[in-house]
């Protein structure tokens, strides 16, 4: 650990302990070849919790999400979900829903062909396209290319493409980009039902405000180093923000 | 597997990418083979071994070059618009992905090679006929042809999704294929005695010997075709390879 940089703020009933976790980090560290970008991480999470994972830019929030999501292979410690590495899971799509970048579409394969194909290799029936596509209020532009869509479009395909297998588990890095007011809006109602049906969301954002109405707990990464973790309403006590919380273990910076 | 399969094949019917491929496939193919069948001086027309390799193997050329090209957006397109990610995310087994696109674009590329072949027989004997020539080429020319350019199809393919997979980035993955093929191997067929003999193991040349051009020159079809598909295999594990140790950013 680098002198001068805080200790982890410590909350009690942070996080849950590694028994239960639907998502496991532990002594996770991503090294290229200059940069740490992920260095000695440690959280877990518990089922039926909306986490939020903040950080400033290049905190090493998208990265820690590729390891959990097995994009990326850890150099030292490890990534599970559901007690595993992604790649061991038995048909991962039904466990781990995840969206990473609104643009990881073809623009010239309609939305609906976009999601006909990860049907297809997730072996899910057919019929799973047209409930997501109803789910994110998506049918009537379903059939045209992608490149016809506004990125609010483009996110909630990226969303019902995350849905398709009916996971217990969503992944989203950075979600609200892009959405108007409305479609933010939408976004939290849906995670919050989302959760409240005993599923686990760990979604990355650097917008505070938002990330403060949607979440109920979160992880707070620096430097690729946890500063922070626990609930939301156990950190923001005695009147402080989750800002004045964010602020003051990242060094200042947004 | 068979999930694998059918996701690839949707993923080459849902876009405009293959059918234009073989759209400009064809369109070059007559142009070569109208240019060549109608311009070349008869007299160096008359065996059917200059026939085959002089008008009508431009179809198995072509073909072989826009398969390799296919094969090799299969992959680097993947990771052009970033549809890599959700692909991988849905089908953690990255070999299994890299064997399905191989497959599909063997399989493609079959239908290049035949395609290619068909129209560049048709109108390569048309244009000869037209001025007179006599067709010296027999129906087993013609079946080399087609057989030995859908081969020669399916194995640059397969060659072009290995090349995509090390590669990654389109534009250089494109333009080696391209170099390679349209400079390099004329490079060592050509005037430099002690590099033919080289020459005629390289894959384009052996992609025209499987089709039965230039007999006096290049490899018998069949030891180009065992020596292709070893090349294929070759391409297709190192690509596989590549693709599951690397990360995706």
């Amino acid at each position: 650990m680098s002198a001068g940089r805080p200790a982890p703020l410590e909350v009690p009933a942070a996080v849950t302990g590694p028994e239960d976790a639907v998502v496991t980090a532990r002594a996770l560290t991503k090294c290229y070849r200059d940069l740490t970008a992920v260095d000695d991480l440690t959280f877990s999470l518990a089922r039926g919790t909306v986490t939020g994972f903040l950080g400033p830019n290049g905190a090493g929030k998208t990265t820690t999400l590729r390891l959990l999501l097995g994009l990326a292979e850890p150099t030292a410690g490890e990534a599970l979900v559901f007690g595993k590495r992604y790649r061991d899971l038995d048909r991962p799509s039904r466990r781990v829903g995840a969206l990473l970048e609104p643009g990881d579409f073809h623009p010239g394969r309609s939305g609906r062909d976009h999601l006909r194909m990860l049907a297809l290799s997730a072996e899910l029936p057919m019929r799973r396209v047209d409930d997501v596509l109803a789910q994110v209020e998506l049918e009537r532009a379903a059939g045209r290319r992608v490149r016809t869509y506004s990125l609010g479009m483009r996110q909630r395909l990226g969303l019902a493409a995350a849905l398709l297998g009916d996971p217990d588990l969503l992944v989203l890095d950075e979600p609200a980009t892009g959405l108007d007011p409305a479609g933010v809006h939408w976004l939290r109602r849906f995670l919050r039902a989302f959760a409240e049906r005993g599923r686990t969301v760990l979604v990355s954002s650097h917008m505070l405000a938002e990330a403060a109405q949607t979440v109920d707990q979160v992880v707070i990464i620096d430097r690729g180093r946890l500063v922070a973790s626990g609930r939301l309403d156990e950190l923001t006590e005695r009147g402080r923000t989750l800002e004045d919380v964010f602020l003051g273990m990242t060094g200042g910076q947004v | 597997m068979r999930a694998q399969l059918r996701c690839e094949l949707l993923k080459q019917r849902s876009t405009r990418t293959a059918v234009g491929l073989l759209g400009g496939m064809l369109g070059l193919v007559a142009f070569a083979v109208l240019l060549h069948g109608f311009g070349v001086d008869a007299k160096r027309l008359d065996s059917g071994s200059d026939q085959l390799t002089i008008v009508l193997g431009r179809g198995e050329f072509l073909a072989a070059l826009f398969a390799a090209l296919l094969g090799a957006l299969s992959i680097t397109g993947e990771f052009r618009h970033g549809t890599i990610r959700p692909t991988l995310l849905v089908a953690p087994r990255r070999g299994r992905v890299v064997a399905a696109k191989v497959s599909v674009s063997g399989l493609l590329g079959a239908g290049f090679g035949l395609a290619g072949c068909a129209l560049a027989a048709v109108l390569g004997t048309v244009a000869l006929r037209a001025r007179g020539i006599d067709i010296r080429l027999e129906g087993g020319d013609y079946a080399l042809l087609l057989a030995g350019g859908a081969a020669a199809g399916a194995l640059s393919a397969a060659i072009g999704v290995g090349v995509g997979a090390i590669a990654r980035n389109q534009v250089p993955a494109l333009i080696g294929i391209c170099a390679w093929l349209l400079f390099v191997e004329g490079l060592l067929l050509g005037d430099v005695a002690d590099v033919g003999d080289v020459g005629r193991f390289a894959p384009g040349a052996l992609g025209a010997a499987i089709s039965g051009q230039d007999p006096d020159t290049l490899v018998t079809p069949a030891a180009a075709l065992v020596l292709l598909a070893v090349y294929a295999v070759a391409g297709a594990a190192a690509g596989a390879i590549a693709t599951t140790r690397r990360d995706v950013a």
